[in-house]
């Protein structure tokens, strides 16, 4: 059994408590965690415990849509779903790794897997955060969340918050081009074809989106008043579709009630946690010490070839590009300005002067590095927001206003465009030289919009 | 015909922004279906529910199913719905007469004290049972006839629990309600089954579920307060000592990057990338107009040149860190776990933020502009994987006929007009 510490001092705050119930408040908060007994065997590295512990790293570390799927993967491809996803998130030992897949055994590795993610990461609340039921129409007021998110789902769809790149257009799948077997080589029609599809879904998203927005404007204006809740207003789609079905509805409940339990369960851990960690360190010392091994590891996973390779290409030669360009942009000026500063004289006021100018340059560079270190842009929303209608002249406190976003929006589309319109122009101009050069032909280029 | 590979990592992209674009048509389309379902006339529910909380607006029909009506039941029913539309008759001929002046409570406040009346009409058993079970915290707010007296309002209120398919509700005066009066004499006919439009501001949530909801809301903020106000106390120190201890006990290897940030990175070198050539093509543009403009010019322009040099170091950087690390690519296609940084959501367990808009037109536009702005994205990134993959073809075309042609044109036409004009290429002929 585990080691109970009886503390005198409850209320001391975070830290106080025993082993034993922060272990359970964990058990509790983690979906499908294991028995607190689990969590105790597999300190002693005991084979009954590792079952459960690999069930819950897969059930942990699996993207959104296979959390929630009804039939799990064979014990053997969960295990290797977790030692891969483990390595991909820089997992430092290497034991992990030489465990049989199995399941049979290692249950004091995966358990200190398990700690490494929750101290790495508020895990809990990112778990719990993903399949947060969503009682409002919730919309995203920008493209960095996930396909599920951004359509104005009225269904408890669970969110993935994560940089989901719908805008670049990853296959779901990793492994690209499925059924490509066959294709080996495509005529450029195809490609085209491919494009002038998009182009079509596009437009039909767009007016699909339209007709929705319209069906929830008119639920909101019916159901005016009904909320008890003052600050909304009137009932979301999911809240009427909650009375028109009462039966699932009941599902729904159940959902909450169950998401409430693991709340009020990780609200307890943050209280308790510090004995775990204590707990956890006194588990890692059991640990027979490894030597570090020389050159890979032994299982070695097959590397998926996938586009990703190529966009370290892109990236790489467009920022050679660029800063070639620079260059070029910046050597003349620098050789014309040292030329006119030859002849004057230097002057204090003349030097102060110019020291202030690199410092606002400098800040202005700042800002801009900034910009994209964030990962975000400062003047554009983020994130999801509940939709409430409300009167025009409502007070500004209560959330963001439509306005804003569309006007930050309209500003990010006008910058886009622009982007686009250079790169075509680029394109425009490149084949327009190559066509230009060949004997023979007259090449007529199409109107530019 | 283009070259395999190039076909195939075409093909993959071009797929793979059409299955995602594909998924969410579907998932919106399942919405829309919610959303027409709720606009249109709700069906009385064919099986009765196990917990009598129920909208009395969708369930007129149906009763609970510890009590099954008996004949008795039935045929005070009945004498109830006469009663009822008599009453419904006089009201209207009062209401037009003067206008009803009864106070309209909105939904959430006061509910006719029906548990208190006995009823000395007897109303049937399940009526009763009904209303005391579920009158507190359900409740049509509004007073049916706020005239007549008690038995009589408590009569009406218990019959539209039983029969609101039976459209003998009187028309509802009062201000504040947006829904037109309904017109008795038509509907009284045919059940009336509810319709959002009309009633809507009726509805009100069960009291089990607003209590969930509150709850539910109250224990994210605590999480939300409890993570912002966790830094530099024993916990975190805890926890990093840790993790610490564990990347030493595995060896001399680097502090781990993992596939999630990295990946991160890289994008946000991309969108360096793109700030940068846009800030630059601002500095080109301008003309300076004195030395100071001049100056400052130059200065912008070798900042960037530096940042370029960094960025361009950076990337070089995390590749030799994947390749030593052995990184490998996220299993399951993307970064979708709960693992990586939460990008747009930063703070997932903060409460809910309110999106204020103010009519239909405005919601259009907003969505309509986001859509847009994830297509040019998306677009942008296509038109830079073609660039990459087709320019080398046109350069490296060794003879020119008119296949080399064609695919000059198609490849013409889909990198500078997204594929919607063509070039036209003529033969210079010499004559004779």
């Amino acid at each position: 059994m585990g080691r109970q510490r009886r503390r005198v001092d409850r209320a001391a705050g975070a830290g106080s408590g025993t082993l034993p119930e922060a272990i359970a408040a964990l058990s509790r908060a983690l979906p499908c965690g294991p028995s607190p007994e689990t969590f105790r065997r597999a300190k002693f590295d005991r084979p009954e415990a590792a079952p459960a512990l690999w069930q819950l790293l897969f059930r942990v570390l699996s993207p959104v849509s296979e959390a929630g799927a009804t039939a799990p993967p064979a014990p053997e491809a969960q295990a290797r779903l977790v030692k891969a996803a483990l390595r991909s998130e820089g997992y430092p030992r290497p034991a992990l790794a030489q465990l049989p897949e199995d399941g049979s055994r290692g249950s004091r590795e995966l358990l200190l897997a398990l700690s490494w993610l929750l101290a790495r990461r508020p895990l809990l609340e990112r778990l719990l955060a993903r399949t947060r039921v969503r009682l409002g129409d919730e919309v995203a007021v920008c493209e960095c969340l996930g396909v599920s998110t951004g359509c104005l789902g009225t269904e408890p769809d669970p969110c993935p918050l994560q940089c989901e790149d719908l805008a670049f257009g990853r296959a779901n799948t990793g492994l690209p081009a499925l059924g490509l077997g066959s294709e080996l080589h495509v005529d450029i029609r195809h490609v085209q074809w491919l494009m002038g599809k998009l182009r079509f879904q596009w437009r039909n998203l767009v007016s699909t989106q339209q007709e929705q927005c319209a069906l929830l404007s008119k639920i909101h204006l019916y159901t005016w008043g009904c909320h008890s809740d003052q600050s909304l207003g009137h009932l979301s789609a999911t809240e009427t579709e909650v009375l028109r079905d009462p039966e699932g509805s009941q599902q729904l409940l159940q959902v909450l009630e169950q998401e409430n339990a693991h709340l009020a369960a990780t609200v307890e851990w943050r209280r308790r946690e510090l004995v775990f960690w204590q707990w956890m360190d006194t588990v890692l010392d059991t640990c027979p010490q490894q030597a570090p091994d020389a050159g890979s590891q032994p299982v070695f996973l097959p590397k998926i070839p996938d586009h990703r390779a190529g966009q370290w290409e892109l990236v790489a030669g467009e920022m050679q590009a660029l800063e070639e360009e620079l260059r070029a942009a910046a050597e003349p000026r620098r050789a014309a300005w040292e030329a006119q500063v030859r002849g004057q004289s230097r002057d204090p006021a003349w030097s102060s002067a110019l020291r202030a100018l690199q410092e606002t340059v400098g800040q202005e560079l700042a800002a801009l590095r900034w910009a994209w270190d964030q990962g975000r842009d400062p003047a554009q929303p983020h994130g999801l927001y509940r939709l409430v209608r409300s009167e025009p002249g409502a007070p500004a406190g209560r959330g963001l206003q439509a306005a804003e976003v569309i006007g930050a929006l309209r500003s990010k589309e006008a910058c886009l465009e622009a982007a686009l319109r250079q790169l075509q122009g680029q394109c425009r101009r490149e084949l327009a030289r190559l066509m230009g050069a060949l004997p023979g032909f007259v090449w007529i280029s199409s109107p530019v919009r | 015909m283009l070259p395999a590979d190039c076909s195939r990592r075409l093909v993959a992209e071009l797929r793979g922004a059409l299955d995602a674009c594909a998924e969410r048509q579907r998932q919106l389309e399942r919405s829309l279906r919610v959303s027409r379902r709720l606009l249109r006339a709700w069906e009385p529910a064919a099986t009765p529910a196990a917990e009598p909380t129920l909208g009395p607006e969708a369930k007129g029909e149906h009763l609970s199913p510890a009590c099954t009506p008996s004949s008795q039941d039935l045929k005070e029913l009945e004498l109830l719905t006469q009663a009822l539309e008599k009453a419904a008759r006089v009201r209207k001929g009062i209401s037009k007469a003067g206008g009803d002046k009864a106070p309209v409570p909105k939904s959430g406040s006061t509910v006719t004290p029906v548990t208190t009346t006995p009823s000395h009409l007897q109303a049937p058993g399940q009526a009763d049972g009904r209303v005391s079970e579920t009158s507190p915290p359900r409740g049509i707010c509004q007073t049916k006839a706020p005239t007549k007296g008690h038995p009589e309002r408590r009569l009406l209120s218990s019959e539209d629990r039983i029969s609101w398919g039976r459209g003998a509700r009187a028309t509802r005066p009062g201000p504040g309600l947006r829904d037109q009066q309904t017109a008795p004499p038509a509907a009284q006919q045919a059940p009336e089954a509810f319709t959002l439009k009309e009633k809507g501001t009726l509805l009100q949530l069960p009291m089990a579920f607003r209590k969930a909801a509150s709850q539910n809301s109250r224990l994210w903020a605590q999480i939300s307060s409890t993570q912002t106000s966790d830094s530099a106390d024993a916990t975190t120190t805890a926890k990093t000592q840790f993790l610490q201890k564990m990347q030493t006990a595995s060896g001399p290897h680097g502090p781990g990057l993992s596939a999630a940030e990295v990946e991160a990175e890289l994008g946000r070198l991309q969108e360096a990338c793109s700030l940068l050539r846009l800030r630059m093509e601002e500095e080109v543009a301008a003309a300076p107009v004195d030395w100071k403009q001049e100056l400052r010019c130059l200065f912008t322009l070798e900042g960037l040149q530096a940042l370029a040099g960094q960025c361009l170091c950076r990337l070089q950087e995390l590749r030799a860190a994947v390749a030593e690390q052995q990184l490998g690519p996220w299993p399951v296609g993307g970064s979708r776990s709960t693992l990586s940084p939460c990008g747009a959501g930063a703070d997932p367990a903060r409460g809910p933020r309110l999106l204020l808009y103010s009519s239909t037109q405005e919601l259009q536009t907003l969505v309509a502009l986001r859509l847009q702005v994830a297509m040019l994205t998306q677009q942008i990134h296509l038109e830079k994987v073609l660039m990459a993959e087709l320019l080398p073809l046109v350069h490296t075309q060794g003879r020119w006929g008119p296949r080399e042609l064609s695919l000059c044109r198609a490849v013409h036409s889909l990198l500078c007009d997204a594929g919607e004009r063509f070039p036209t290429v003529l033969q210079d002929e010499p004559t004779g």
